[in-house]
């Protein structure tokens, strides 16, 4: 007799970094069940970048800060595995590096196509970690009402996150828990000493 | 890119170089990141503001140099959390029926592709205190994805101001929703109390109302939660003694009188209920913090107190004191300040009103019928009051405020027919108005609060097909004049006392409202008009107040528009007024009285 496959609940990561002029970088984890129900949220301090870290790192420190720094940080501190993590800044996308799930980018509605190039004229542009690498070309796609991208290397990301969507019911709002994050960030930034 | 930090002919890099970590060069913790200065950038304010930075410079040859940068410590905070488990919240209940559950929550658009919802977000209360359970209210999904998880469907779509009302609730422990009459306080409360019984956080709650409404009660449940079944507290003492010891009951109905009753029963209980909530509509029932009523309501053994209402203040702040002695006991102090007093309770109630929410409803047209008094009415009035005046003067000290009542409450029924002949300029100008009412098809309530004016009013409107609705048509037969005057469309008029009629139902379906006379507080009038005023109306409502010419009806209008002006300023911040209402000073004042020095004191 055979045993039955124990099947794993499905678990979505959503990281973002939320930049304070004030007081710099605050990171933000949030695990949600496939009902959007929270599992587990963590949040740094925040993080601000001296004057000779901003000269090393240049035009490569928001990718480092974002994704390495902070985003592999939070990813470490996290107990439940997630089979998905999505983003809502490209900087952040750099994790992709250090992780084997996959990494998505969350667009804001209007932003992005279904394929092709990156957006054009006014839009703002990202440049992605690894230093000196070339900037990514995009794969767009939507999964229910979201846009959604990932970086072309790493096109295969596509299918899963697909893969991944299909637990989720068909109009979940992936942009939705990072106004959650936002919220819980500045909650916990009131309530800091 | 990869280099050695020994190579020495790097004139041209600028980028990060990663290296590993080598030997001793570096005090810990280690340092992972170093970048190799070119000569060409091995200016002195570079170089100095390196070192300011805390970076390392590392002589690494002839010509460029290596910086090795501290790592950046990240501390980070971490919040666990218990997952949800819906529906298995320990109470069966049954599926809710397809119907509703074909009306769940679906975006309407007609764009194939799923869209995004709209979004309500839970909000911590301010009486939350420790991080993580901030963090956990305002980490949970938006409202409409709870609902839409628990399969808990609707059978009309609810207002996004009604969403916003359920998630008031649904968090707190101590609430007053405060919407004004026909915002839907009742299907709000219902949803927000059917969630927490899903989740498992309610499994025995009560509700109590006037008498009058626990059968509206009973069928609004029935059609916003179908699936929760209801137990209504009634029949003789042994009955209710049964009813209160029965264990797994989700949720008990019972009225202010028969928990007031019931009191005695509860302390024979050897282990009477503790309630996952208690629920009171109409909650201006408990103002007087010291009556019968409320403290048989404070003494319910509960976890969360809510309480719904349309008119937390009807007189003086008083009233709202007397709510919060069972929401928070002694959070309120009836010495307050009315502005402090909304200051101090704005997390804990809720209040909207029709233009704020409602834009698109259609609008009330409020229109103050002045009329003179009928000769024969106004040689009764001059005499009824001068007798009385005369009358009270002569009682001098021994007069008392019972004196005053009586002489008001006189002169009112002259306002409204004349004792002698019968003759009443309200009633020329009602008749008048229910002839085109009529001939359109359309329908009207008249309000009263004397159910012998009701009487005299169905006797002289009889070929309206007037329906009565006032305290002495019993209970259980209300229910059917209410479907008669809907259904029927013989029937233009239903006369209803403030006192039976001016809560709880739902008349959308007629198109006029008359007050034939005031009542003592406009809170109560608004309650009356609003049977009609409210959601699914389908067209403008006409208001008609009567009020007669310098009579006792237009001296009582001027205090009752004080008391407006008390409720906007606890509830809108606007400034105070000059008196808080209908005082014992202002009732003897009608009749330019001076307060016995006895009573004053």
């Amino acid at each position: 007799m055979s045993i039955p496959e124990v099947k794993k609940t499905p678990v979505f990561g959503f990281l973002t970094v939320i930049a304070d002029p004030q007081h710099g970088l605050f990171g933000g984890y949030l695990l949600l069940n496939r009902l959007g129900r929270p599992l587990e949220f963590h949040c740094t301090a925040p993080v601000k970048p001296n004057r000779a870290q901003e000269i090393l790192y240049g035009p490569t420190l928001d990718a480092f800060l974002y994704g390495e720094q902070i985003g592999q940080t939070l990813l470490d501190h996290a107990t439940a595995q997630s089979q998905l993590l999505c983003t809502d800044q490209a900087a952040v996308m750099c994790v992709r590096q250090h992780v084997e799930i996959p990494v998505v980018l969350v667009l804001p509605d209007g932003e992005g196509a279904e394929s092709g190039a990156f957006p054009e004229n006014g839009q703002k542009t990202y440049r992605v970690d690894p230093a000196h690498a070339p900037e990514p070309h995009w794969t767009y796609f939507t999964c229910g009402p979201n846009r959604l991208a990932v970086p072309a290397e790493v096109e295969r990301d596509r299918h899963r996150v697909t893969e991944q969507w299909s637990a989720l019911p068909e109009t979940f709002d992936l942009g939705e828990p990072f106004v959650r994050i936002r919220e819980a960030i500045a909650e916990a930034q009131q309530a800091m000493p | 890119m990869n280099r050695s930090a020994g190579e020495n002919s790097l004139p041209t890099c600028t980028g990060t170089l990663r290296v590993p970590i080598v030997g001793s060069w570096f005090a810990s913790p280690p340092p992972k990141v170093m970048r190799i200065v070119p000569a060409a950038e091995r200016r002195p304010q570079v170089l100095k503001s390196l070192v300011v930075g805390r970076g390392s410079l590392v002589e690494v040859g002839p010509q460029p140099m290596a910086v090795a940068v501290p790592r950046f410590r990240v501390s980070v905070r971490s919040f666990r959390f218990t997952e949800a488990s819906l529906p298995d919240g320990g109470i069966e209940l049954p599926t809710p029926s397809p119907s509703l559950v074909n009306n769940r929550l679906r975006p309407t658009t007609h764009d194939p592709r799923p869209t995004k919802t709209s979004v309500t977000r839970i909000k911590s209360p301010g009486d939350v205190i420790k991080l993580e359970d901030r963090l956990d209210y305002l980490l949970q999904p938006p409202l409409e994805s709870i609902l839409a998880e628990g399969a808990l469907g609707f059978p009309a779509r609810p207002f996004a101001y009604q969403f916003e009302g359920m998630a008031f609730l649904y968090p707190r422990h101590a609430a007053i929703l405060a919407d004004e009459m026909g915002l839907g306080k009742t299907m709000q409360a219902i949803t927000a109390l059917r969630l927490l019984v899903h989740r498992g956080e309610v499994r025995c709650a009560l509700l109590i109302c006037p008498k009058s409404l626990v059968s509206n009660w009973e069928r609004e449940f029935r059609h916003w939660a179908p699936e929760l079944p209801v137990t209504v507290i009634e029949g003789d003492q042994a009955r209710r003694a049964w009813q209160w010891r029965l264990p797994d009951v989700p949720l008990r109905i019972a009225n202010y009188e028969i928990l007031v009753r019931d009191r005695e029963i509860f302390q024979s209980l050897e282990a009477p209920p503790c309630f996952d909530l208690v629920l009171l509509d109409e909650s201006q029932r408990i103002k007087n913090r010291h009556g019968a009523t409320s403290q048989a309501v404070r003494s319910l053994a509960r976890r969360r107190s809510w309480a719904l209402t349309g008119t937390p203040v009807e007189n003086s702040t008083e009233d709202l004191v007397g709510i919060f002695e069972f929401l928070a006991p002694g959070f309120l102090s009836p010495d307050l300040k009315p502005r402090k007093l909304g200051r101090m309770v704005g997390d804990y109630v809720l209040r909207r009103t029709k233009d704020q929410v409602l834009g698109d409803l259609p609008p009330l047209l409020v229109q103050d019928e002045t009329l003179d008094l009928t000769p024969p009415q106004r040689a009764s009035y001059r005499l009824a009051e001068d007798e009385g005046v005369v009358h009270l003067s002569e009682l001098g000290s021994a007069v008392s405020i019972q004196h005053v009542f009586e002489l008001v409450i006189r002169l009112k029924q002259i306002c409204n027919f004349d004792p002698a002949t019968g003759e009443s300029a309200k009633f020329e100008r009602l008749e008048a108005d229910l002839e085109e009412i009529a001939a359109s098809g359309r329908k009207a309530i008249v309000f009263s609060q004397w159910v012998a004016t009701l009487k005299r009013l169905a006797e002289r409107l009889r070929r309206f097909g007037p329906l009565e609705y006032h305290g002495q048509i019993p209970p259980p037969q209300r229910d059917a004049v209410v479907r008669r005057f809907r259904e029927d469309d013989s029937r233009h008029v239903i006369l209803m006392s403030y006192g039976a009629g001016g809560v709880g139902l739902n008349l959308q379906f007629a198109h006029y409202v008359f007050l034939f006379d005031r009542w003592w507080n406009p809170a109560v009038e608004d309650q009356a008009i609003n049977r009609a005023h409210r959601i699914g109306v389908s067209g403008p409502v006409h208001v008609t107040r009567f009020l007669t010419l310098d009579t006792i009806e237009e001296r009582i209008d001027h205090i009752l528009q004080e008391k407006r002006d008390l409720f906007n300023t606890i509830f809108s911040g606007t400034t105070a007024p000059k008196k808080l209402g209908l005082t014992q000073d202002d009732l003897f004042r009608l009749f330019q009285l001076p307060r016995p020095a006895d009573k004053a004191a």
